[in-house]
């Protein structure tokens, strides 16, 4: 994010600061990373019923390189891991992760398996989680909705400056 | 391709033991399928015999796996046989010990058995002598263990006890 560094002051000003903020949470390009049926309800979400292009969400980024948001949805397992933390890393900042459902919040009715891994979490950092199993697609809405209030007060240079790295190694 | 012909358990039994003798230990019906269990010397033989004799004429593997029945009386290899020509199914049993877990491969009779004996051999440990390709199929190749066997421990279990077990019924005592 070449626009936020300390050599520019502009988007710490409360108007700059509230259209850049404006302008990103309504213009999400989402990357399905889909592991299991969850997929499936993140595809029922952004079809014509319930729509998620409404919420500014355009589905199908052609590829890590070009989203914005990441919906982890689905079992991960511990041999796909490098394979999420390698997508999430070719994101350009900003980037947000939803995780969908059980699975990748915590392992879900996997808790105890010896492959999956308990929490998307432990490999990227998550800014919603969206509980079920698998949730609704309305859950996704909500779930992306609560994103966007979040992105809304976002201190951008706090969040993406490189002063804070995310606990995750 | 003649008309579809199954062979009855029995019949299946009876050419079995007649060309193989004590080395078919046991043959038994289950819901119209053969289950013959054979030694471990013979499986390989047993597998060929299955594939080309015209009247068996088992061309296609289903699938391999395996059983842990526990320390003493080891593993139990299963192969499911299905014949496209006659419609009749049979399974192999192997007795395999629990202290020395090798087989024969069948991978060079159904090239099916490939990718189900590099399963068995991570989830059970069990050993396929003279596998193209002795490698991992499904788990990590870090990963450590066969997570199959009675024996593996699931470590989530020893933090938080199995907590879906319904009111009056018997918890397994470890």
């Amino acid at each position: 994010m070449g626009l936020i560094t300390e050599k520019t002051p502009l988007p710490k000003l409360q108007p700059v600061k509230f259209i850049l903020n404006w302008g990103r949470r309504y213009s999400l390009w989402v990357m399905n990373f889909g592991l299991a049926c969850c997929a499936i309800e993140f595809i029922a979400a952004s079809t014509s019923k319930n729509d998620f292009i409404r919420l500014g969400v355009i589905p199908t980024a052609h590829g890590p390189r070009q989203a914005d948001l990441l919906v982890v949805a689905g079992t991960l397992t511990d041999k796909m891991a490098p394979a999420l933390k390698r997508v999430y890393e070719q994101m350009p900042d900003p980037k947000y992760v939803i995780s969908f459902g059980s699975c990748s919040n915590c392992g879900g009715p996997y808790w105890d398996s010896y492959s999956v891994t308990k929490g998307v979490d432990q490999i990227v950092p998550i800014d919603v989680y969206v509980p079920g199993c698998p949730p609704r697609p309305e859950a996704l809405l909500h779930g992306i909705i609560e994103l966007q209030n979040k992105i809304k007060d976002e201190d951008i240079e706090e969040k993406f400056g490189g002063k804070v790295q995310p606990a995750v190694s | 391709m003649g008309r579809s012909s199954p062979l009855s358990p029995d019949e299946a039994g009876s050419r079995l033991r007649a060309r193989f003798g004590s080395d078919v230990v046991d043959v038994a019906e289950q819901h119209g399928h053969t289950i013959a269990t054979v030694t471990r010397e013979r499986y390989h033989d047993v597998c060929r015999f299955m594939r080309d004799e015209p009247e068996l004429a088992c061309d296609y593997a289903d699938f391999t796996s395996a059983v842990d029945w526990g320390e003493e009386r080891g593993f139990e290899l299963l192969t499911h046989l299905f014949s496209t020509v006659h419609h009749h199914n049979v399974r192999l049993k192997v007795a395999v010990p629990y202290d020395d877990p090798v087989v024969p491969t069948v991978s060079d009779l159904w090239p099916t058995c490939d990718w189900h004996e590099r399963e068995t051999a991570e989830m059970f440990g069990i050993r396929f002598q003279g596998h193209p390709t002795p490698v991992k199929l499904l788990l990590a190749e870090p990963f450590e263990g066969h997570p199959l066997r009675k024996s593996f421990p699931l470590m989530t279990r020893e933090a938080k006890p199995w907590p879906g077990a319904v009111e009056g019924e018997e918890v397994e005592e470890e």
